[in-house]
């Protein structure tokens, strides 16, 4: 009887600890934590580089040659400024209206792939060539920042992604815009 | 004399043919307040509004009530004018499906964008197509509360 009892038990606290797992919509509003997520990305991602697809510069179609410099975090939590330009170069390139550079977080790949390719094991015609890299006419980078304010049981979040486009050989800023996401979190 | 007046008259009759069968906002064929509409009837701002919202999931009480596109370049610039006309806030959220000229998705889909509108308030909401391939466009609404 005792035994029978435990084995009740035993099954009953299997199937309280049992896990589901289900896919879902990766494009769907995540609203698990205030923290920088999902959502915020994808938003900050798509205004961006529709409102670059904008900038005379982009807009004349000469497929200018840009080059992505780095998105400084200057908020209080780990964000990945790489996955925003990541995504709005992915973005744009699809667009057609951008090409881009290597640039200095992939170029230590490019140079040795240069160079393994000027080794003897290919053959000359078809290696690539020293000497052939183009350098970009624009860069792109910014910041983002949060502003954090939390009293009891409320906490408010507010993001700001500032992206600017300087022309490499003047030095002029060509385009720059904003993207803000304010997030607001109450217990109880 | 008699044949000037006649003249001047067939001008003027012509002037108002001409500025009666241009109605504001359907100045050219196939497109309505500069939003492509193609064989789809559209007489007004609101079958154009119905035309290019979609509903999906929860349906809330915020609707679109007015829409305007332009081109900018080859890519289509849009404002949709959201409107709640409740007496709370309401949270909805929104994307925009781009169609090329086969019917086809232009582009990926894009993400759901929540907004949130105070009560009793208008809210615009503006967007630039992915590409030049994005002929056409829907509106998606869904509610979020």
């Amino acid at each position: 009887m005792k035994l029978i009892a435990l084995a009740a038990i035993l099954a009953l606290a299997a199937g309280c600890a049992q896990e589901k797992t289900r896919y879902g919509d990766a494009k769907g509003v995540e609203t698990l934590t205030n923290q920088y997520g999902s959502t915020d990305l994808q938003m900050m991602a798509e205004s961006m580089a529709r409102s670059m697809s904008q900038a005379p510069v982009i807009a004349s179609n000469n497929l200018p040659v840009v080059t992505v410099q780095e998105v400084r975090n200057k908020t209080s939590e780990y964000i990945d400024t790489r996955a925003i330009t990541d995504s709005i170069r992915a973005e744009l390139q699809k667009g057609g209206r951008v090409r881009f550079a290597v640039d200095a977080a992939g170029m230590n790949q490019q140079t040795e792939e240069l160079k393994r390719q000027q080794s003897d094991l290919y053959a000359k015609d078809s290696a690539a060539e020293m000497g052939r890299m183009v350098g970009a006419q624009y860069r792109l980078e910014g910041n983002i920042i949060s502003i954090v304010k939390q009293v009891k049981d409320t906490k408010d979040v507010y993001y700001k992604l500032n992206l600017q486009l300087w022309n490499i050989r003047n030095g002029l800023l060509e385009w720059s815009d904003e993207k803000e996401i304010r997030k607001t979190t109450t217990r109880g | 004399m008699n044949r000037k007046l006649k003249i001047v008259a067939a001008a003027a009759g012509l002037l108002l043919a001409t500025g009666c069968a241009t109605k504001k906002g359907f100045e050219v064929p196939g497109f309505a307040f500069g939003c492509p509409v193609g064989d789809t009837k559209v007489g007004s701002m609101e079958d154009l509004v119905r035309a290019k919202t979609v509903v999906e999931g929860r349906r809330s009480t915020v609707q679109a009530t007015e829409m305007r596109c332009s081109k900018s370049g080859d890519l289509i610039r849009i404002d949709a004018n959201l409107n709640n006309d409740s007496r709370s806030v309401k949270r909805v959220a929104y994307k925009f499906r781009w169609i090329d000229r086969e019917g086809m998705r232009a582009a990926d889909e894009e993400p759901w964008k929540p907004l949130m509108l105070y009560d009793n308030s208008n809210l615009l909401v503006n967007t630039v197509s992915p590409n030049n391939k994005a002929v056409d466009f829907r509106l998606i609404l869904r509610s979020e509360e």
